[in-house]
């Protein structure tokens, strides 16, 4: 390996000045002419032996000598010389930089006071650190680009040697509190490398993301650089809310720590800001802790859970949750009368309210096997021996008997329900050539399969969830089994869940969506930090692809009337452990693993050239100049 | 006499003022080997004389002159005995002014000059014989004051040595050797000069010596001589010869210099001191009555 490259190798002409700096400096010599009275003595100690000496004969020409290694270092810096510290050399490079939560972790802490001023310093501003110094150490002939990513990648340069573009950009990464995908940036770099050709792309990351990733690699090399390690940290991994019979909600508030974390914290819980309760809460390495507050459910209320620990914790974001909590209510179910068997199951269930005649309210569960109520308003339906207007043409029900071959039983609707001796005199048989993923094309789902066609089939939209059972479960042996009651149940359990009436969960940062507002009205969305965005309801009146990067209060008003205000947390439990992976595994089974190792650059010598050069100038002007001011003329 | 007669009293020469003219004139040259020319002079000699002081006694031999012979001593000691008295003959005094451009530098001719009329006025109130020479051309042409004495010879030693001007690159060997040529006469002979030649002074102090003159060298350097003080790359130029010598880095060569310069003042000496003669070297800027009253009577060469 050459430790030594020169990137500018032809302005190696410029040598031959030493040619002319010679020959100038013998001809132009001005010495000035100083009048004596006698030459004798002077000519006696110019002949001297001690003048004569080498080291006088240097020191005759010193001058000549200074000039002549100005010109050598100037030259030399022309060339543009570098010390290569890489085995292979790259001219365009890729950087992917992750920013995502786990990145603003800073390092572990220490009593000792140069650990101490590491521990200040984020993950993201060692990578920026590193990436700063490839900046720096960038030779004419190479170029970078920059992609920072989290939950997806963005592309903040092209690929540039133009510093100050690259700094910028650098400058301009911050921190989103959600959690990375590598996958992205990957995918984003495979689509740079069908435009440029690359042979390295280098990863800087904590490595807090899947070990395996479903991409496909078309660049030859991989540089996967990982951040040193972050310190201890404890956060809210979780905060859920469950319904309890008695009209309450139970909020369970999740507490984890990264695996060397251990110590004791607060989890302070407050009701639409008035505390409702805190309590201390132990870590242990690896473990974690879960606590649960009681909070009555008579009305809509924003809960609001803040970990408070008591040694050092190096991430901050996954401190705070929030939770919203719904009224709860009775669930509204609507039952066609022509299905009593339904009606009947019904009753024995709590917290319900059935109604047989069908109204203008919504409901939240319709049960019907009557078209015509497929009008009405409800969050969940199931359709008995309903064909949905779109599957009319592929699928046929049939006057024959029929079994159940196989049904999902992880489905939320089927949990429990044994179908196997289902007897079902109508059979549903899809049309020839038509499979599975025809009808999931189509937005379906199927839970259940029969002979010949899917029996029960599932669609979720935006704005509610239908069930179509494509048999009539009165042509059959399934209101007499004893699964039909557990099915009606976990038909109204997904009514509720449907309706938010089961449980609620804390948002997650990323991307918002499914917020119900009024149809198309354009509403501005302010986030925690930075500025407020504009968006438009749908016709449906849900907003959706609302970016929510960071955590914190969004408030979304129209007009300046406030509509909502959603509280938004990390509540990741892989971000908050900052776990890093080693090794990525591809899908050819090749795998990158992770090097804590410094980053290598190949280092310009031309600015210590330079300096040099400057140091030769300033010492011969010093030199000849000392005395100017007493010297006789 | 009135007060402001005396205040105004006009000046001898324009080398000196009156107060060291009238100081000069109670001094004498001091010579070592009496080197005397034989005309009867004020210097006593080694050598048995006609002057009126006594010497010494001595046996009459048959020839002497009984003129001489003490009768008193013969009348008491009935024997005859001579008696000696103390010869004085005439001492010369020879002043040669190098006047060259070298001199010109730095007051060193000025100096030279005060130097020659000093000497000479105390050679002429010792009744000695004054001539003066002084050489400025290539050729070695010198000026040339002829032998004169008596206190009313005076304003004459002074206005010649006054009008000596410095040019040309005469060298001092040179202008010895050419003012000998003319010279008769034994005596003390007062060099002043730099000395700073290419040539070789062996011969004209030999001449010197011959010639019965007692050498008395001054060497008269200015401040730059003595202590240069230069720097960086120099083009010397010789400003009698026009000659050039670069010298690169001279501050370095300072110490080197100040070697050789006494080195050569080493040289100068001894070659006087081997001709039965004195050498001193002195600064253009020195006080003038420090080196006539102090240094020169501490050395022994005027008193």
């Amino acid at each position: 390996m050459n430790l030594l490259g020169f990137h500018a190798v032809a302005n190696a002409w410029l040598f031959a000045l030493i040619a002319p700096l010679v020959l100038f400096y013998f001809l132009k010599l001005k010495r000035p002419r100083l009048q004596v009275p006698s030459l004798v003595l002077w000519r006696q100690v110019v002949q001297d032996k001690r003048v004569n000496s080498p080291f006088q004969r240097f020191k005759r020409n010193l001058l000549l000598l200074l000039q002549l290694l100005l010109l050598i270092l100037l030259v030399t810096a022309a060339l543009q010389p570098f010390l290569q510290r890489r085995p292979q050399r790259a001219t365009r490079t890729p950087v992917l930089l992750d920013c995502s939560a786990s990145m603003a972790a800073l390092g572990p802490a220490s009593d000792a006071r140069a650990d101490a001023a590491r521990q200040t310093v984020s993950r993201l501003q060692a990578a920026r650190q590193q990436v700063g110094k490839m900046v720096d150490d960038l030779l004419p002939d190479e170029e970078m680009c920059i992609i920072s990513f989290s939950r997806t990648a963005r592309r903040r340069t092209d690929f540039t040697n133009n510093k100050r573009v690259l700094r910028k950009a650098l400058e301009d990464i911050e921190i989103e509190e959600v959690p990375s995908n590598v996958e992205e940036a990957l995918r984003m770099t495979q689509a740079l490398s069908r435009n440029v050709s690359f042979d390295e792309v280098l990863l800087l990351s904590d490595g807090n993301f899947p070990g395996r990733a479903h991409v496909q690699l078309s660049f030859s090399r991989l540089n996967y650089r990982r951040l040193p390690k972050a310190g201890a940290n404890i956060g809210i991994t979780s905060l859920s809310a469950r319904r309890r019979a008695s009209r309450d909600w139970d909020v369970f508030v999740l507490v984890e720590g990264s695996a060397d974390a251990e110590g004791a914290a607060t989890v302070q819980v407050d009701r639409d800001g008035q505390p409702l309760g805190s309590q201390k809460v132990f870590v242990s390495k690896g473990g974690e802790e879960r606590i649960m507050f009681r909070v009555g459910g008579e009305k809509a209320s924003t809960i609001e859970a803040r970990l408070v620990p008591e040694q050092a914790d190096s991430l901050a974001c996954d401190n705070v949750a929030y939770l919203h909590l719904p009224a709860l209510r009775s669930l509204q179910v609507y039952v066609s009368p022509s299905l009593p068997a339904y009606g009947h199951a019904l009753r024995a269930i709590e917290s319900i309210n059935v109604h047989t005649e069908p109204s203008e309210a919504s409901y939240d569960l319709v049960i019907t096997d009557r078209a015509e109520d497929l009008n009405l308003e409800a969050t969940t339906r199931l359709c008995v021996g309903i064909v949905p207007g779109d599957l009319s043409e592929v699928i046929q029900v049939k006057e024959q008997p029929c079994a159940v071959v196989d049904w999902s039983r992880t489905a939320p609707l089927l949990h429990y329900v044994e179908l196997g001796e289902l007897s079902i005199m109508h059979q549903p048989c899809c049309r020839e050539g038509i499979t599975d993923s025809d009808l999931e094309n189509n937005g379906y789902e199927v839970l259940a399969h029969g002979d010949k066609g899917p029996l029960l089939v599932q669609k979720q939209e935006p704005d509610r969830l239908s069930f179509f059972l494509l048999f009539h479960s009165d042509h059959s042996t399934l209101p007499y089994r004893v699964g039909f009651p557990v099915l009606v149940s976990n038909l109204v359990q997904v009514a509720m869940q449907q309706a938010g009436l089961a449980e609620a969960r804390g948002l997650q940062t990323g991307v918002l969506g499914g917020i119900v507002l009024r149809p198309s009205r354009r509403v501005t969305v302010r986030p925690p930090e930075g500025a407020a965005v504009e968006q438009t309801t749908d016709e449906g009146g849900v907003l959706s692809g609302v970016p929510a990067p960071r955590v914190g209060y969004y408030r979304i008003s129209e007009g300046g009337e406030l509509w909502a205000r959603l509280g938004v947390a990390l509540l990741d439990a892989s971000e908050t452990s900052l776990q890093g992976v080693d090794k990525i595994t591809f899908d050819e089974e090749l795998s990158v693993a992770a090097s804590a190792k410094e980053l290598k650059t190949d280092r310009p010598l031309w600015p210590i050239l330079a300096l040099l050069a400057f140091c030769v100038m300033l010492g011969e002007w010093w030199y000849f100049q000392r005395g100017a001011g007493g010297g006789t003329q | 006499m009135t007060v402001e007669s005396i205040i105004h009293k006009p000046q001898l020469t324009t080398l000196f003022g009156n107060d060291v003219l009238d100081r000069l004139e109670r001094l004498r040259i001091s010579s070592r080997r009496r080197f005397t020319s034989k005309s009867r002079g004020e210097h006593l000699t080694g050598r048995g004389g006609a002057s009126i002081e006594f010497s010494d006694y001595r046996d009459y031999a048959p020839g002497d002159d009984v003129r001489f012979v003490d009768w008193n001593v013969f009348a008491r000691l009935n024997r005859p005995y001579l008696k000696l008295y103390h010869q004085e003959e005439e001492m010369h005094v020879v002043l040669l002014v190098d006047a060259s451009a070298s001199m010109g530098f730095e007051g060193k001719l000025e100096r030279a000059r005060q130097l020659a009329g000093a000497f000479g006025v105390m050679g002429l109130r010792g009744s000695e014989r004054v001539s003066v020479g002084s050489f400025n051309s290539a050729t070695g042409a010198v000026g040339r004051l002829p032998p004169c004495s008596g206190r009313a010879s005076m304003t004459k030693v002074l206005r010649f040595i006054e009008q000596v001007q410095p040019g040309g690159d005469a060298p001092v060997e040179a202008g010895i050797e050419t003012f000998l040529k003319y010279h008769v006469g034994r005596g003390i002979v007062v060099v002043l000069s730099d000395f700073l030649t290419f040539g070789d002074l062996r011969r004209a102090f030999n001449l010197l010596f011959s010639s019965g003159l007692e050498l008395m060298a001054v060497q008269v350097l200015g401040p730059t001589e003595i202590d240069p003080d230069v720097t960086g790359d120099l083009r010397m130029v010789d400003c009698e010869t026009q000659a050039t010598l670069d010298v690169t880095s001279a501050n370095d060569l300072v110490d080197l210099y100040q070697e050789y310069r006494l080195a050569f003042e080493r040289r100068l000496a001894a070659l006087s001191q081997q001709r039965s003669g004195r050498f001193l070297s002195i600064g253009s800027e020195d006080e003038l009555d420090w080196v006539l009253f102090d240094l020169m009577t501490r050395k022994g060469w005027v008193q």
